[in-house]
């Protein structure tokens, strides 16, 4: 039982310079610090069981992050306000028009309160790919679906932020008003 | 990308601008888009936009910095674990837990039943644009399980927040003798914001909502109504928002709900702008 010797210093030094960009990136998917807090440990407590089939030198920090989406996707389902995302795409889609133009500065509360309001798969694609800077095909792994869905998401979701973020532009007067109300 | 006509190549440009920015395309791709920004100037001014908002979004998500025990707690779960490897009855646990999970996810889905019942419904005979209000109401007034007792007005300002607390009072001081606002919060619901006032009296249930508007959305003026199933929604512009009254009462006194809030509303928004 005690044949290897105990690998929680190996573990700590890979998994552990990762701790922050998980932490951020769970609490975009989770939009609360306490669950993101709580994913966080899972996904460590998880890594650690699996850790014996962890290979050196292969990348840990995608190896992570597959085990956080994998963590949160199973927390959300317990969440009420996740349903009925499909539909609002649709009527999302429908409504929108040619954006305004972003403003040069916005706050960055803003932002995130326009990124939290991304249908949750689309959230988590742009995440990956814009902030944590992963590969398309990474992103695949980590959401264990096709790079074409990976693709078709983020293509989406940046339209979608990009318009939310134009909408804002508009409430704050900068976009071209004459275009109000011409749908 | 307007105001000139589209030099040859724009469309195949910009399709690809967000993987040239991610750094994902084959080099012949990359090369291509290059060498087609060297010779526009709308794709290039494009091009620029979207790696200024993918900048910002960058630094507003990276501020978020992890609490600072939590590495200490990972490092005592990790190590507690190393030190007592699992047993049998840690996999049993396991094991429950799983049943426990889908026998929720069972419960789940036969609650979220209702309310899809009723949107899919509304599909057809409503606007979208008053469906936004609907999809609120049913998700957040009517089958989330609030308490009935209205909340304190304390914890009603903190969870409409700095910019919406003010305008509780307001709409409080409109409503029909026997309703009170019982909850006023931001919430979302099927990917977008709300600032949600739920009113009760007399056992009917309204909801007052408002949204940001997203570009192309308008109700273009005057008060617009629908009824489906035993609900009215009742929705019109109010400044860069859509607000909706949605509710079960009758459809002329839910009109007469929207007239008498509808100026209140847009004076509020007015006042505070931004």
């Amino acid at each position: 039982m005690f044949s290897k010797p105990p690998r929680t210093d190996e573990f700590e030094r890979a998994a552990l310079p990762h701790l922050n960009d998980l932490y951020r990136t769970a609490a975009r998917l989770l939009g609360d610090s306490a669950r993101a807090e709580d994913a966080v440990q899972e996904t460590y407590l998880q890594a650690w069981k699996s850790f014996d089939r962890f290979e050196a030198g292969t990348n840990c920090r995608a190896w992570l992050f597959k085990i956080l989406v994998h963590t949160v996707f199973h927390q959300r389902r317990k969440w009420f306000h996740w349903r009925a995302v499909k539909e609002s795409e649709e009527i999302l889609e429908q409504t929108a028009a040619e954006p305004a133009p972003v403003p040069e500065r916005m706050a960055a509360e803003e932002i995130l309160r326009a990124l939290d309001g991304l249908p949750a798969d689309y959230r988590a694609a742009v995440v990956l790919a814009d902030v944590e800077e992963f590969s398309y095909k990474e992103i695949a792994g980590i959401l264990h679906v096709p790079i074409g869905t990976v693709m078709s998401r983020l293509s989406r979701g940046r339209k979608l932020l990009r318009e939310r973020l134009s909408g804002l532009a508009r409430s704050y007067g900068i976009g071209r008003a004459g275009e109000e109300g011409s749908a | 990308m307007s105001g000139a006509p589209p030099n040859h190549g724009c469309e195949d440009a910009v399709r690809r601008l967000d993987a040239y920015l991610a750094n994902q395309l084959e080099t012949a791709d990359r090369r291509e888009v290059s060498r087609h920004l060297e010779t526009c100037a709308l794709c290039t001014a494009e091009l620029s936009a979207r790696r200024r908002v993918r900048e910002q979004l960058q630094s507003a998500v990276r501020a978020t910095q992890a609490p600072p025990g939590l590495e200490a707690k990972v490092r005592s779960v990790v190590r507690s674990r190393a030190a007592s490897p699992r047993t049998g009855l840690w996999a049993v646990a396991a094991a429950a837990a799983v049943i426990v999970c889908i026998g929720l996810a069972g419960l789940w889905r036969a609650r979220s039943d209702p309310e899809e019942t009723i949107l899919r419904k509304a599909s057809g005979r409503l606007a979208a644009v008053l469906s936004v209000g609907l999809r609120d109401h049913l998700q957040c007034a009517v089958f989330r399980k609030y308490s009935k007792e209205p909340v304190p007005d304390s914890q009603m300002a903190a969870e409409l927040g700095p910019r919406f607390a003010g305008l509780a009072p307001l709409i409080q001081a409109k409503l029909p003798a026997g309703f009170r606002i019982i909850q006023g919060h931001q919430c979302s619901a099927g990917g977008r914001s709300y600032t949600h006032l739920i009113v009760s009296g007399g056992g009917k249930l309204v909801s007052v909502i408002l949204t940001r508007r997203l570009p192309g959305e308008a109700f273009g003026g005057g008060i617009h109504q629908a009824g489906v199933d035993r609900f009215q929604v009742v929705g019109f512009d109010a400044q860069g928002y859509l607000a909706y009254v949605v509710s079960d009462v009758d459809p002329g006194e839910s009109l007469q709900w929207a007239a008498n809030l509808a100026p209140t509303l847009r004076e509020y928004l007015d006042a505070h702008a931004g």
